[in-house]
């Protein structure tokens, strides 16, 4: 901030950052439309009903959280290429060219969309199943039905999680870089990297990121917002959540179809392309390795750091509030921002261990995803916390533990599963992290994402795959675990198995 | 009078349990009729079944002479004129009042919907609290809105569950004497389920008993009181006094009484009597007391009789511990279970 307003040379006309800015405004505006819908109805239809693949559906349509946005970026790019396989074919079958162009602010929010969509399935999934199933059958028995029940009961009680889920799909929007820069739009966080690279002005950035902040935090506040919830349970009776009903054959079909397609739109059509187009490309195997080495070692570190320093964190919240929901802020502020904020500081300790360059350029790293992340990591951590009865804690203490050793005997290996969970949130979230890495690493290192984004903006999309394909089976596992947890920890894996 | 509510032999699985078990009853218009039984013994599912939000797997449920349910098939919910009220209530968090009230008047012209409203709250004198907000409601009046909301759609039949499980002490009996009445005035149907003997006892025109998923009886409520069809059933509404007997030429003989048994065959049985049946005396059958308890409106003895033990009510400062006492037996209400707690006989045996 104090960079922006600084007496710095700045060289962007105004007129252009309110280009950005617009531009911005309605890739995020589409995408959180998009996603919205896109992600609520899916979530609708899997806890609601009972169709073909329901079961499958119910996970595998949050993988695509292990997909990096500018990888499906590249899938699209490719498949879509005015050159490629698939316009030949359909120019040749119909003599005429698809009206489309990917490399557009359409394209974008398309190919973000379809990226982000799980941000709000998971939200809108989980607010659904915390709909009291006596609320649903009331609206029911009141002759509400169909789409009626959707719109007059469940989409109200739930609009806080959908502001939540889109507010998080935006966000990411907002971050950010190696998808919109490959397809040439022009948004504030490409504005912020260009600023810097290319005009090496570090108040230019900034005066890009001021904007992005700003949207940030109204964000982040939304979803604060939308996680307080409102409660409904008079806690006199014996919980039963929402009941599945049945779906007909046409209706289930379509239903399945529909989840099919947003599996597709976000994971399988992209990973497909860039899979199917491995057989032509001779990789560097020995780069790609290496790039892999430093990116799983650079993800565990960060992961490791940012739930140690969350973990700390909300230790202590209990004494100090106010600090942690300052640490959380930074979760909202895209990775560009981060780096460029935390260049000034970074150069300060340059200058002071010179010869150090390497090692400390990777720990500035580390500390740049763990101030970015934080809240990701935190907000698993706390709850996981919360869900540990006061009085074990209180009978270590009583049982002559002092404050900190009863927190390591009884608190931590409670909650660890909750660590695990923030561990691979932090994980995968690095894995995919492009802007900050790029900024900040060190000279000559090289991360799978930043290959990736080398690879794409040399127009070599073949090669772009692998490293792309390699943090998705990177990240996969982890995914799949986290979806995995994320299902059996509702309140309906108590329910009763209904013939 | 033909019923407004029946249900044939209708039963409901949850595999591997049968929570409804062929289960048939009659409702009559304008009654108050409730459903006793314990936690866990299916009648919420019948209630369920009745509502529309569960299918029967077997048997029929008729509604005003017309089938609604049926394993073929059923009409749905929002259909049958029936109204629900939860036993949470279910109000809609995110409306107030008016709002939940007015939810299922749709086709209604937006002031007809606020005058009908604006009647359903008077009638149930929570007009004042049109604008106000479910969470700041007091369970009572969170009960009356959601009467208010059940009786909008002017449903033939409604259902309470547990209506007043939520509430305690003198607050329950006051709103649930302030409810019945207004309800009653109404002229409304109403089936209320509840596991509280004292309840049905109270509030029943006409009272059915279930247990483990199968009707026990039904009739008027000092009917089944005076005459259970079984110990199970004459549990349900309290406390039963159940002494070993043995019958030998038509007579029952226990430390207690003996009385006459006619036609029934020779060896165990059991006499049973409610503990108001037993009161202190001077005159009747010697007892020891085994230990006293203090119940508020008196003590609670428990008194040894020939090596039974049977509960005594006492008035005044109870004997110690081992003093010697004597009991009134009043047989007029006793009824003899057969060795398997089936009814022999049951009510008014012939004096002996």
């Amino acid at each position: 901030m104090a960079a922006a307003l600084g007496p710095g040379t700045a060289n962007i006309p105004g007129r252009d950052i309110l280009r950005y800015a617009t531009t911005t405004a309605i890739l995020a505006g589409a995408v959180g439309l998009l996603t919205g819908i896109a992600g609520a109805a899916a979530a609708w239809l899997v806890v609601m009903h009972r169709f073909p693949g329901r079961a499958l559906f119910t996970w595998a349509l949050a993988l695509p959280l292990a997909m990096p946005a500018f990888a499906v970026a590249y899938g699209y790019a490719d498949l879509l290429d005015v050159a490629g396989p698939l316009r030949s074919t359909l120019r040749d079958l119909t003599g005429r060219d698809l009206p489309f162009e990917i490399r557009s602010t359409g394209g974008a929010i398309l190919v973000l969309s379809a990226a982000f969509y799980p941000y709000v399935y998971l939200a809108m999934r989980a607010a659904f199943l915390n709909l009291p199933g006596a609320i649903l059958d009331a609206a029911t028995l009141l002759g509400c039905r169909g789409p009626a029940i959707i719109f007059r009961v469940a989409l109200p009680l739930t609009r806080p999680a959908l502001g939540a889920g889109v507010a998080l799909a935006v966000m990411e929007t907002l971050a950010d870089y190696g998808a919109v820069h490959f397809l040439s739009v022009q948004t504030l966080t490409t504005g912020v990297v260009r600023a810097w690279s290319v005009f090496g002005s570090t108040a230019s950035a900034a005066r890009f990121a001021l904007p992005l902040l700003a949207a940030a935090a109204v964000l982040l506040w939304i979803e604060r917002a939308g996680r307080r919830g409102r409660t409904h349970e008079t806690g006199k009776t014996r919980w039963r959540g929402p009941e599945a009903t049945p779906l007909g054959r046409p209706a289930g079909l379509a239903a399945a179809a529909f989840c099919l397609f947003l599996l597709s739109a976000g994971l399988l059509v992209p990973a497909g392309w860039l899979v199917a187009n491995l057989w032509d490309q001779a990789p560097d195997w020995r780069r790609l390795a290496a790039a892999a080495r430093n990116s799983v070692g650079l993800a565990a570190a960060g992961a490791l750091f940012t739930v140690a320093l969350a973990t700390l964190l909300a230790l202590g919240s209990e004494r100090r509030p106010l600090a942690v929901r300052v640490a959380s802020l930074g979760y909202a502020t895209p990775g560009a921002v981060m780096a460029i904020g935390l260049l000034a500081p970074a150069g300060v300790i340059w200058s002071l261990f010179p010869g150090s360059g390497t090692a400390l350029a990777l720990v500035v790293l580390v500390m740049a995803y763990a101030a970015r992340l934080m809240a990701a990591a935190l907000e698993p951590i706390d709850a996981g916390f919360a869900r540990i009865s006061p009085s074990l804690t209180q009978a270590a203490r009583l049982l002559g533990r002092g404050e900190l050793a009863s927190a390591l005997a009884v608190r931590l290996p409670l909650a660890s599963g909750s660590l695990l969970t923030a561990g691979l949130i932090v994980l995968v979230d690095i894995l995919k992290e492009l802007p900050a890495t790029l900024v900040l690493r060190p000279f000559n290192f090289d991360t799978l994402a930043v290959i990736a984004s080398n690879y794409a903006l040399d127009e070599r999309l073949g090669q772009a795959g692998p490293p792309s394909l390699m943090i998705l089976f990177l990240s996969l596992p982890a995914v799949i675990w986290l979806t995995g947890r994320i299902s059996s920890t509702t309140p309906t894996a108590r329910r009763e198995i209904r013939p | 009078m033909t019923p407004l509510l029946e249900l044939r032999q209708v039963s409901r699985r949850f595999a591997p349990r049968t929570v409804v078990d062929g289960a048939s009853l009659e409702l009559f218009p304008g009654r108050i009729t409730c459903l006793l039984g314990p936690s866990g013994c299916g009648k919420s599912t019948l209630l369920r079944m009745i509502a529309g939000l569960e299918t029967p797997d077997l048997g029929e449920i008729w509604i005003g002479g017309g089938i609604v349910a049926s394993p073929a098939g059923s009409l749905s919910p929002g259909d049958r004129g029936v109204g629900l009220v939860f036993q949470d209530n279910a109000l809609f968090p995110h409306l107030d009042v008016q709002g939940n009230v007015g939810f299922g008047l749709t086709g209604l012209s937006r002031e007809d919907r606020t005058r009908e409203v604006l009647r359903l709250l008077d009638q149930f004198q929570v007009r004042r609290l049109a604008a106000a907000w479910p969470h700041s409601l007091s369970g009572g009046e969170q009960q009356r809105v959601a009467i208010a909301r059940a009786l909008a759609r002017a449903p033939a039949l409604l259902l309470l569950d547990e209506p007043f499980s939520g509430l305690d002490g003198v607050l329950k009996e006051t709103v649930r004497g302030a409810l019945l009445e207004d309800l009653r005035r109404l002229g409304t149907t109403v089936l209320v389920v509840t596991h509280d003997p004292e309840e049905a006892l109270a509030i029943a025109d006409d009272l059915i008993l279930m247990s483990e998923g199968k009707i026990l009886q039904a009739g008027a409520p000092e009917e089944v009181y005076r005459r259970p069809a079984s110990l199970v059933a004459a549990r349900l509404l309290g406390e039963m006094v159940v002494i070993p007997g043995r019958i030998t030429a038509g007579r029952i003989e226990t430390p207690l009484a003996t009385l006459p048994a006619p036609g029934l065959p020779d060896g165990p049985a059991r006499l049973g009597l409610r503990p108001e049946a037993l009161s202190a005396g001077e005159t009747g059958v010697a007892a020891r007391v085994v230990r006293t308890r203090f119940a508020g409106d008196g003590h609670r003895l428990t008194v040894d009789v020939g090596g039974i033990e049977v509960p005594l009510r006492w008035r005044s400062t109870p004997p110690p511990p081992g003093a010697n006492v004597r009991i009134d037996v009043d047989t007029a209400d006793a009824v003899l279970f057969g060795p398997d707690g089936d009814v022999a006989v049951s009510g008014r045996l012939p004096a002996g």
